[in-house]
């Protein structure tokens, strides 16, 4: 492949391929050939690559048909002798004198699985579960939440934590927030155990509690997200309307 | 500065003149709050024997002076830091208002005093009668500055650019010596060289060009070298330093405009427009912007909106607006062009006198006025003169005048042009703020007086031919001499317009420049149908406070069915009535249209008028030619036909407002028409929505059909099919947007029978919030959504109290209660989303006080107090902090004024301290004639500690401190005050020896002096232990006011006379010789901190006590121990010589 460049994940084939055929092509000059075809090379490449490929499958199996999520080096064995290799001669051809050295495959960023915007605080396991085991979901993907005022301000506190955390808030729930229109009271509910919250006039109305920026005036001059977004779909949607150059949309770098 | 005098061209009061200063700041510490620097100025002296240089200089602390590499020994001593020395019991206005006059000119540099005095070395003696050029230089530094210069810093990780930290220079009038050394006159004019050294992250923006910028050899650091060869004013210089986004104007590349981080997106909206400002002012004035680049900064925490000076102006960050933004918009636009036309006349043209202010204002703000007309149009143009006619004309009948040119003869106590004031008027730095806000108004109506008498052609040659003169004295680099051509005085301004226009304007300028007060005129009219003459009574009031008597034309216009017609009356002293004879029969022709003034004619529906009449409507004064305020009787009907046809917005809204007191249909159909005109201006119309909400509830009983303005809202704003659902925002339309966002709130203001709100009503704005929909408009709606919330405010009537039980939200009337839960909603949004400026908090919270205030819920200042902390947007901090003052007064809490005082003191922002005072002036939790549990003796200590010496670092505050005080407890001894003990003093025979030296100029004060001495002499010691009546007591203020006054002159004039040595004074000042050679002895490098100075000051003061017991006659038994008469026993034996001998600081030590 002459490409350049691909995503990330294929780079991390493309990588691991190259150094394959290495291998493949100092085990031939090692058995004495002078020059290979290339599709010769190729097809020990993909030769190799399925062995090795059917090594770690089978591995697998067997680690988790014993109830376990890590393979060991039993199970390694245990699939080697399954497909018919000798175990016992592998550290011999290990040790052996003429064995070329081959450099590791270049370090190449493992394809990271986007991790979805975590809310709230995991549940830590409960004793009778191993730590092994993964870890709970988002509580809530699980947790019911019944339709209440309640609700709101819990979301906000997530919100808040997700940005303190340094988290880039990611404006869909606060749009979520704002299409909901929930009925924010409650009958004689004590929201005191919130500390952000404030209780106006009586203790059964909750406000927010209002807290001093540090920088008041970017929060009151710059347009929020959700306005940004407003503006820029109002104008790509009028756009026969836009002539004058003073209502040019912002763009602003956040 | 009186005007014979200054026909002459300007005379300075200094015995030097200035040609240049350096002013470098090598270190500015953001942490610390400090900076480091030193100045240089070069002056040449004019008198032979200059010995003495004054500077004014406050906070500064200095380290080094030295004139002409020879070091110098100086002092430093500011009457202002405590206005009144005495631990006494005085605590009356009247003298403090007199005694902080007399500590301001002690200082004062258009008197030719300062607060820091050097001594010139005796070596240049010999340099200087040769009037050779002198080199001041001085070291100083500023340590956690509390004006002048202000820091804001704020409290998070990052370095100091990081954090967006940012310091710049402010202050009202001439502040500038606040932070540096220097001549803080407007009259004294020089060519500058500016040098910061600040962080390589910073930017230093200030006057002139920027000639270079140098990193020092560690790359950690810039230096900006900024130059301004146009001479300017101490005044005018100012500086910002921070981390700014730089922004090139893409239309003018010699604007330069900046900003905080991540800003910029709304510095380039914001300013986009300010080239169209530049080139309207360039064109009327033809004249080119005299500098040769202009900035201007954003920058947080701002003392004032905008403030101007030599080539770059200082905005609050706040005006900042994206393109979604409507209302702020022409605000800001309005500021801009505020500050540039500023540029020209106030910093460019600078003037000669504080007299001379009215000019400057007067012109700035005319043109300014010009760019409003041009730019928003006439209507708009002659609503805001009327709006601030209205404005100064309430002002003054409330205090009793407004004087644009105080003309100070010999300050004779019975020549005060404002006796009837708190506060003097002789400088600016007494002034109340108010005060001054409405001097300018008024400078820029009288300005426009001027034209409507010499044509806005001259008007604008005048200008040029100023502006001309100083251009080409300003290009005179090396005749400083010529400069005086860039300085404006009345005199030379005045006599510019009788050689542009060759007309008398001298009646006009002594009616409204030299003399305080409007006019109030009441007019009625008759009409005779037998002569077919218009019979008008014009009254005035001419006696009533801030009122004066007008003579000379008055127009008049009169609709008649054939047209209008303009009479110009004379009115003259005795004459009221005044016969116009009517054009048009009463006879009508039905098929006839109407002429009107502007030349359009009109189909009327003439059923309504006076069959026998041929008047349709009658104006008085309609050119607002006049600063008055006019009360004008005519009919119901006429003043619909004045709303309906006159084309005049000033006509219409007068119409509106006299419509109030005419509840009936045909007032309705007049509005409601008036409301649906499109082509109509849309302040009448919002003005129109008021008014007839208010004839809707004085109608209640016979009211038929929805209430007033819902159909036409619905029709206009809702969707046809289901008319509850209001249409999705779409605010293309400026014009119907302020309509829609003003007829909720007029709405909201209708009441039924039972004086309740309309449950219809209260639904319908609930609705509008709930079908409110911002998606698809490109405009912000924050500003709807908050009025919105003042409609449901509005909407609020005083709760039926049920014997004080709990109130929770179960027994809570339904209506409010819903009311309550969208308060609460968009409370709590706009902590997710915040609105533009935080409009919606702020209207939030004024409704939370109006539900308190109206008894439904608990009333508790603790939600605003949290609102009110410093960190909140300065806007959502006022209105927490407006509703704890109403609290304050409702509730008379002693804690929460306290609060508030401390905040007064303590708060960050110099203009939330200042609006504290001034919210609490306007809405006092009591007045001097209110019983008050508020009101006590601490109180009164309190206060009279802040303005006496709490607030010396802020002109503005301080005159904010005495306002208050004034509203609280009056002019004389506040009444909760117990009579005063042991300590003071009364001799009424001595008062008169004393009182001289204040009413005298001050060459004849000196010799009063021997008179005085021999007084004392005469006299015996004597102590009063108590007053038994409140007359005397009035008598014991004024005697120490002079006694005050006295020293303070006393003191100055001690170091003012030059007592040049080898040539002695003569005969007649033989009495000073010891006194002007007092001071010399303590001159040396030690006395150089403030602290020193101050000692040095306690001194005289103790001095002056002691010479006053010793004056006091034996009248009175006193009690007072002998053992501190033995302490001092020359005090006695002294005498006579001891009266000037004893003033000597250097006997003490």
């Amino acid at each position: 492949g002459s490409k350049q460049a691909g995503t990330p994940a294929d780079n991390y084939q493309l990588a691991r391929r190259r150094t394959l055929q290495v291998v493949v092509s100092s085990l031939l000059t090692e058995a004495g050939f002078e020059s290979a075809e290339k599709a010769a090379v190729e097809t020990l490449t993909e030769m190799i690559q399925s062995y090795i490929s059917e090594i770690g499958r089978s591995a697998k199996s067997y680690c988790e048909h014993t109830a376990r999520t890590q393979p060991t080096l039993s199970d390694i064995v245990v699939t080697l002798v399954e497909m018919g290799f000798n175990v016992e001669t592998l550290p011999a051809y290990a040790k052996r004198s003429q064995r070329m050295v081959i450099t590791a495959p270049p370090v190449t960023n493992q394809p990271v699985t986007p991790k979805a915007l975590t809310a709230g605080q995991n549940k830590p396991h409960p004793p009778h579960i191993p730590g092994h085991f993964p870890e709970f979901p988002d509580p809530h993907t699980y947790i019911k939440t019944p339709v209440s005022e309640n609700n709101i301000f819990i979301s906000f506190l997530i919100l808040r934590k997700c940005k303190e955390k340094e988290m880039h808030p990611n404006p869909e729930p606060a749009k979520c927030l704002i299409s909901v229109t929930l009925p924010l009271i409650s009958e004689g509910r004590n929201f005191s155990q919130l500390p952000d919250l404030l209780c106006l006039p009586f203790s059964l109305l909750p406000v927010i509690a209002a807290r001093p920026f540090t920088v008041p005036y970017l929060t009151a001059l710059l347009p929020s997200e959700l306005e940004m977004q407003q503006m820029e779909e109002t104008d790509s949607s009028e756009q026969d309307e836009q002539t004058d150059t003073e209502n040019l949309p912002l763009h602003m770098s956040t | 500065m009186n005007r014979k005098k200054g026909d002459k061209g300007f005379e300075s009061p200094r015995p030097y003149k200035l040609t240049h200063q350096v002013v470098c700041i090598n270190n500015i510490n953001f942490q610390r709050k400090s900076v480091v620097g030193y100045v240089e100025l070069t002056i040449f002296p004019t008198v032979a024997n200059l010995n003495r240089i004054k500077l004014n200089s406050k906070q500064c602390r200095i380290y080094r002076v030295r004139v002409n590499d020879l070091e110098a020994a100086f002092i430093y001593n500011d009457p202002t830091l405590e206005v009144c020395h005495h631990e006494s019991k005085q605590r009356n206005l009247n003298y403090f208002s007199n005694a902080y006059a007399a500590a301001v000119s002690a200082v004062d540099p258009d008197a030719g005093n300062g607060e820091l005095c050097i001594k010139v070395p005796s070596e240049l003696w010999k340099h200087v009668d040769e009037l050779k050029v002198l080199k001041v230089h001085i070291n100083f530094s500023l340590d956690q500055p509390k004006g002048g210069l202000h820091f804001v810093v704020p409290d998070m990780e990052g370095n100091m650019a990081e954090r967006g930290a940012h310091v710049f220079s402010c202050g009202y009038q001439n502040s500038t010596r606040f932070w540096f050394p220097c001549v803080d006159s407007y009259s004294e004019l020089c060519t500058w060289k500016l040098e910061y050294t600040v962080d390589a992250a910073m930017v230093a923006v200030s006057n002139g060009d920027l000639v270079e910028t140098v990193y020092t050899h560690d790359m950690r650091k810039k230096t900006f070298h900024y130059m301004l060869t146009i001479p300017t004013a101490a005044s005018n210089i100012s500086l910002a330093i921070g981390p700014f986004e730089i922004l090139v104007d893409p239309y003018m590349h010699e604007v330069t405009h900046f900003c905080l981080p991540q800003l910029l997106p709304l510095l380039k909206h914001t300013t986009s427009y300010l080239h169209e400002v530049f080139e309207f002012y360039e064109e009327i004035l033809t004249c080119r912007y005299p500098y040769s680049c202009f900035k201007t900064v954003f920058i947080d925490e701002a003392y004032v909106e905008v403030a101007a000076y030599a080539s770059m102006s200082i905005f609050s960050t706040n005006l900042l607006h994206s393109a979604m933004i409507i209302d702020e918009t022409p605000l800001t636009r309005r500021c801009l062009a505020q500050a540039l036309a500023q540029q020209f006349f106030g910093c460019f043209i600078s003037r000669m006198s504080w007299s001379d202010e009215w000019v400057l204002k007067g012109i700035s703000g005319y043109i300014y006025g010009l760019w409003m007309k041009k730019t928003f149009g006439v209507n708009e143009y002659r609503h805001w003169i009327k709006q601030e006619l209205d404005q100064i004309v309430a002002y003054e009948l409330k205090t009793g005048g407004v004087l644009l040119h105080p003309i100070f003869g010999g300050g004779k106590e019975k020549d005060n042009p404002a006796s009837h004031l708190h506060f003097s008027i002789k400088h600016p730095h007494t002034l109340s703020w108010e005060y001054y806000t409405m001097f300018q108004c008024k400078a820029h109506l009288v300005m426009r007086l001027i034209e409507n008498r010499i044509s806005m052609e001259f008007m604008l040659q005048v200008f040029n031919k100023l502006l001309s003169l100083a251009s080409t004295a300003s290009s005179q680099k090396f005749q400083s001499h010529m400069w005086s051509q860039m300085l404006v005085s009345t005199s030379g301004f005045l006599k510019s317009i009788s050689n542009v226009s060759g007309k008398d304007i001298q009646p006009l300028i002594k009616q409204w420049v030299d003399q305080s007060g409007v006019v109030k005129f009441y007019g009625s009219f008759a009409f005779n149908r037998k002569r077919n003459v218009l019979e008008l009574e014009i009254k005035q009031d001419y006696t009533s406070p801030g009122t004066q008597k007008y003579v000379g034309p008055l127009k008049v216009t009169v609709q008649e069915l054939d047209g209008s017609f303009n009479h110009t009356l004379q009115i003259e002293e005795n004459s009221l009535k005044h016969d116009i004879p009517c054009h048009s029969k009463s006879r009508r022709n039905k098929k006839k249209k109407i002429p009107l003034m502007n030349g359009e004619e009109v189909d009327m529906d003439l059923s309504a008028m006076d069959a026998d009449s041929p008047l349709l409507w009658i104006r008085i004064d309609p050119d607002m030619s006049v600063l008055r305020k006019v009360e004008f009787e005519q009919s119901d009907f006429m003043w619909q036909y004045q709303l309906r046809y006159e084309r005049d917005v000033v006509a219409q809204e007068e119409a509106i407002l006299a419509l109030e007191k005419f509840p009936t249909p045909a007032s309705r159909l007049a509005l409601t028409d008036i409301l649906e005109q499109e082509q109509c201006f849309y302040r009448v119309r919002m003005l129109a929505c008021f008014c007839l909400a208010k004839i809707a509830n004085s109608m209640v009983s016979t009211w038929t059909g929805p209430p007033a303005m819902k159909s036409l809202f619905t029709r206009m704003f809702c969707c046809k099919t289901c008319p509850n659902i209001v249409k999705t925002n779409n605010f293309m339309n400026f014009q119907s947007y302020f309509l829609q966002k003003t007829m909720p709130v007029a709405m909201a203001l209708l009441r039924d029978v039972h004086n309740l709100c309309p449950k219809e009503v209260l639904m319908f704005i609930l609705d509008l919030i709930k079908y409110n929909d911002n998606r698809k408009n490109k405009f912000s709606d924050n500003y709807y959504r908050a009025e919105l919330i003042d409609a449901l405010a509005n909407s609020v009537t005083p709760a039926v109290s049920v014997n004080n039980e709990v109130r929770t939200l179960d027994n809570l009337n339904p209506d409010v209660r819903l009311i309550l839960e969208e308060i609460t909603r968009f409370l709590n949004m706009e902590k997710l989303l915040p609105s533009y400026r935080h409009t919606i908090t702020v209207s939030c919270l004024k409704a939370i006080r109006v539900l308190q205030k109206n008894g439904h819920v608990p009333s508790d200042p603790a939600l605003f107090k949290s609102y009110a902390e410093y960190g909140h947007f300065v806007d959502v901090r006022i209105a927490a902090l407006e509703a704890v003052v109403d609290y304050t007064k409702v509730d008379r809490s002693y804690e929460e004024l306290q609060w508030l005082l401390s905040m007064v003191q303590n708060d960050p922002v110099p203009y939330i301290r200042h609006k504290i005072l001034d919210m609490l002036t306007k809405n006092p939790p009591f007045t001097k004639n209110m019983d008050s549990p508020l009101c006590n003796e601490a109180l009164v200590d309190q206060l009279w500690k802040l303005m006496n010496s709490g607030t010396s670092h802020d002109w503005r505050l301080r005159c904010g401190a005495v306002d208050l005080y004034f509203t609280l407890f009056g002019l004389s001894r506040p009444s909760c005050l117990p009579l005063p003990e042991l300590g003071l003093v009364l001799n009424l025979k001595e008062k008169k020896a004393v009182l001289n030296p204040t009413i005298i100029p001050e060459s004849v004060a000196n010799n009063q002096e021997p008179v005085i001495s021999s007084n004392n002499h005469g006299q015996s010691v004597g102590f009063q232990n108590t007053f038994s009546n409140s007359q005397e007591e009035e008598e014991i203020d004024m005697d120490t006011v002079h006694d005050s006054q006295a020293f303070i002159y006393h003191h100055l004039n001690m170091l003012e006379r030059p007592s040049t040595p080898g040539k002695e004074q003569s005969a007649g000042e033989i009495n000073m010789h010891p006194v002007s050679a007092a001071p010399l002895s303590v001159f040396s490098k030690e006395s150089n901190s403030s602290k020193h100075s101050d000692h040095h000051h306690h001194h005289h003061h103790e001095h002056k006590k002691k010479k006053k017991k010793h004056k006091h006659k034996h009248k009175h038994k006193h009690k007072h121990d002998t053992k501190e008469k033995e302490k001092d026993p020359f005090v006695f034996s002294n005498s006579p010589a001891s009266a000037r001998s004893i003033r000597s600081p250097s006997l003490s030590d």
